[in-house]
């Protein structure tokens, strides 16, 4: 291998020791992340660490964030360009070294795929008691304000609000109707309690909320714990206010109020994303090993119907064993209720073929380049034995 | 994209489409769009999908305590006029559903609360603003209060109707049976309560104690 560039940048682009060090951020990234998510939870610690361009530090008592560590966005970013240029400017164009740049591409692939995974995997939740039927799919780290137009008895028209919308306050114009949402105030987290004689008044006028107290509660992340969020909220129609409404996750019942002819829903909840499809539960089961509590096996029997295909079919998810249907793997992840509510994990990445791919490309390329390395190391053999 | 990664032939054109898709990749993760969405999508069976709070991986946190349930021997009954249904439950706290044989938008419910459910007061207000029009105070709701004598006790009758061009009403009365508040409500657009309203009233006032539960 001849390096056949002179220029310093490209130089030090494509140097093996930029790999290694690459190698050694990634190392260090991944042992602080596992680390980190013991006290921060799963998520907020990838996004902290591997998903970002910096590890960056608050400085104590200060506004100050420092960048501290280079992020696992920028270190894979450095590591693809540098693999990427090696093999250009590295690795000759010969058929002797086609095994290498079969296997250098796998790699580069496999970095690029975790780009692909980091940009489009969208996670979400289908849970579904035996017998309902549901067609959407929710993302419990996400809220939004879901402004239902309910008065169609057979459809709903849903203007879902992002929470980070609610968060900057203000007017909310939903668009397609005469309601604009104004936001009084957000709470990341809240305990809700009746409200007691030592509660301060509460500036909800309407709805179920006339009684509830919020508190401010510091907002959480870790896997076991979820944020209630909150928030006060007035619709204004025809301008007239509909008075000012308590809305949050965990409130269960949906508030509505009547404009015009039309009643609207308010409902904070897990932002939903609607299916063209609609899956039924028919039976979940959770199977023990006989005489103990220790399960063997837990398995859910739906039914997909999927008017446009005019399909209507019977599948059983089990674990290891999920159902792939329209871009979206539905994982057996949950369940509860006494055995009647089967939770399924969604996962939709259009890059999940991207790893297989990498692997076999990596595997094949080693297997040609040993091949070829074989046949000269033979024939140099066989050359020597003659002579 | 990925396909452009193995053609060596092009060094500098491939480099710079690479570059510029990881950078353009990394940079959508971090967006995070505000805008609202409108979907039309056909009613779900049952209720809403219970939180993830039910799941044994997900537990349940700070609730609003679930109001107790009615103390037993307070059961009402009432006599269905020709040709209305009703079934029992319907979702959130309702007690019964019931359906009136007219068209257009309308829901009939009862609903039974613990204690005095936050007052009279508060609960018609609570109806007043459904259909957009402001609270009252004391006196104005004793003059809007119109009380009906039943075998369950005396109901306070409460009708409104909103403005604007499609207009909304609601009729609903409201007893304390036992220490229990009982809703007896009919809400939706003014036409069809309009029709709805002579069988609602002989509904509200067939009110009476279970027989069965004494």
């Amino acid at each position: 291998m001849t390096l056949r560039t002179t220029n310093p940048v490209l130089r030090a682009l494509v140097s093996l020791k930029l790999t290694i060090a690459c190698l050694a951020a990634l190392m260090v990234l991944v042992m602080a992340c596992t680390l980190a998510q013991v006290k921060l939870g799963t998520w907020p610690a990838v996004e902290i660490y591997m998903r970002a361009w910096f590890v960056w530090w608050d400085v104590p008592g200060t506004e100050l964030r420092i960048p501290v560590f280079p992020g696992g966005a920028l270190v894979g970013l450095v590591l693809l360009v540098n693999l990427f240029l090696a093999q250009l400017v590295r690795l000759e164009l010969a058929w002797k070294k086609v095994g290498l740049w079969i296997s250098h591409a796998g790699l580069i692939l496999l970095v690029l795929g975790e780009f692909v995974t980091g940009a489009f995997q969208v996670e979400s939740q289908l849970a579904v008691e035996e017998g309902q039927t549901v067609n959407y799919v929710e993302s419990p780290r996400e809220l939004e304000l879901a402004v239902i137009d309910v008065t169609d008895p057979a459809m709903d028209d849903v203007y879902s609000v992002p929470a980070a919308r609610l968060e900057r306050g203000g007017a909310i114009p939903i668009p397609g109707t005469p309601v604009a949402v104004q936001v009084r105030r957000f709470f990341r987290n809240a305990e809700l309690a009746r409200l007691g004689p030592a509660d301060p008044p509460s500036p909800v006028t309407a709805g179920v909320g006339t009684g509830v107290a919020v508190r401010e509660r510091p907002p959480v992340s870790r896997d076991d714990q979820t944020n209630q969020a909150a928030a006060f909220v007035e619709p204004v129609a025809g301008g007239r206010s509909y008075g000012t409404w308590l809305v949050s996750n965990g409130l269960g019942a949906p508030q509505s109020f009547t404009h015009e002819g039309r009643t609207y829903q308010l409902q904070l909840r897990s932002r939903r994303e609607y299916l063209p499809f609609a899956i039924t539960l028919k039976d979940f089961r959770h199977d023990v090993y006989p005489g103990t509590q220790i399960p063997k096996n837990f398995s859910s029997l739906v039914t997909i119907a999927n008017p446009s295909r005019g399909e209507q079919r019977d599948v059983l998810i089990y674990m290891n064993q999920p159902l792939r249907y329209e871009g979206k793997a539905f994982y057996q992840a949950s369940f509860g209720k006494g055995d009647t509510l089967s939770i399924l994990q969604v996962v939709e990445n259009p890059g999940w073929l991207i790893p297989y791919v990498s692997c076999v490309l990596v595997a094949i390329g080693l297997i040609v380049h040993f091949a070829i390395t074989l046949r000269r190391s033979s024939r140099r053999r066989q050359a020597a034995s003659e002579a | 994209m990925i396909s452009r990664l193995d053609s060596p032939s092009r060094p500098s054109g491939a480099r710079a489409l690479a570059l510029a898709a990881a950078v353009s990749v990394v940079a959508l993760a971090g967006c995070r769009s505000e805008e609202i969405a409108h979907y039309r999508v056909p009613k779900s069976s049952g209720s809403a999908a219970p939180a993830p709070a039910a799941s044994p991986m997900m537990p349940a946190s700070g609730q609003v305590p679930a109001p107790p349930s009615p103390v037993a021997g307070s059961k009402l009954v009432w006599t269905l006029p020709a040709r209305w249904t009703e079934t029992t439950g319907g979702g959130g706290m309702r007690y019964a559903t019931l359906k009136a044989p007219v068209g257009g938008r309308l829901d009939v419910s009862v609903t039974v609360l613990p204690g005095e459910a936050g007052g009279e007061l508060a609960n018609v207000n609570r109806w007043r603003g459904q259909i957009g029009l402001p609270a009252l105070d004391g006196p104005a709701l004793a003059k809007a209060r119109r009380p009906l004598e039943t075998k369950a006790g005396t109901v306070s009758l409460y009708d409104f109707t909103s403005e604007g061009t499609a207009k909304s009403r609601v009729v609903a009365g409201l007893a304390v049976v036992d220490g229990n508040s009982w809703f007896i409500k009919m809400t939706g657009d003014a036409g069809a309560v309009d029709a709805a309203r002579p069988d609602f009233l002989r509904i509200v006032e067939s009110l009476r104690r279970d027989a069965s539960n004494d």
